[in-house]
């Protein structure tokens, strides 16, 4: 599953430290989500979804929809 | 307490450890070592509990679970199997202290299995969990390896 946390984390100017430490979780969660070798739970996913002021959607490309440029 | 410094910490519990069992060997006095054994265990659990930064969360408890089961998996096969070759080694002859006297004159002593024996099991079940926690840091290493426990980034120091 392909995300887009690096972007938004980009765009709000915040560290993986940062996004870790706001979301109470290590900084190499972040990094694994990131790099796409974990996928979070349902939870995790809201977390950082909400935190962003997002949908789900928005930041994680299940499937199909991963391709769509 | 930094990170860091509960690592370090519980390195210097574990070598404190060695040195107790080789006092405790030396002394003679088990209950020196397991009483030193729990309380090295309280002493870093209470530790961990101070630590600042967050060192646990749902991946780092994934990656646990996992490798605890796949150790469990493996473990218990090995462990029952042998095991079982001990119950059969201590079924099939009579299990106790030889009698005082040899029996009737002309008899053979009874063939029985000699407690120091049975005591080696312990011996080899002991070395046979002390196998499980290597095991278990193999699984360990090899799932936090899949989850990107050692990747590093840019941003990394």
């Amino acid at each position: 599953m392909k995300n887009r946390i690096k972007v938004y984390r980009a765009m709000h100017d915040l560290t993986q430290e940062g996004l870790a430490n706001e979301l109470g979780v290590t900084r190499q969660t972040i990094l694994a989500i990131e790099k796409g070798k974990y996928d979070p739970s349902l939870e995790l996913a809201f977390k950082i979804a909400r935190f962003f002021g997002v949908t789900i959607e928005d930041i994680f490309l299940y499937g199909d929809t991963a391709k769509r440029p | 307490m930094r990170r860091n410094t509960f690592y370090l910490l519980a390195g210097i519990v574990a070598l404190a450890e060695v040195g107790i069992f080789w006092l405790s060997v030396e002394v003679e006095e088990p209950i020196l070592i397991q009483v030193a054994f729990i309380l090295g265990v309280l002493l870093i659990y209470m530790a961990r509990r101070r630590v600042d930064e967050r060192i646990e969360d749902e991946r780092t408890a994934m990656i646990t679970q996992k490798a605890a089961l796949r150790t469990l998996e493996i473990f218990w096969v090995v462990f029952f199997a042998i095991s079982l070759g001990s119950a059969v080694v201590a079924f099939s002859r009579p299990l106790g202290l030889r009698p005082p006297h040899p029996g009737p004159p002309g008899t053979a002593a009874p063939d029985v299995l000699e407690l120091p024996f049975v005591g080696s099991f312990a011996l080899f079940q002991m070395a046979l969990l002390c196998l499980m926690i290597f095991l278990y840091v193999g699984f360990r290493m090899y799932y936090a390896r899949k989850y990107g426990d050692w990747d590093i980034d840019e941003e990394q120091d």
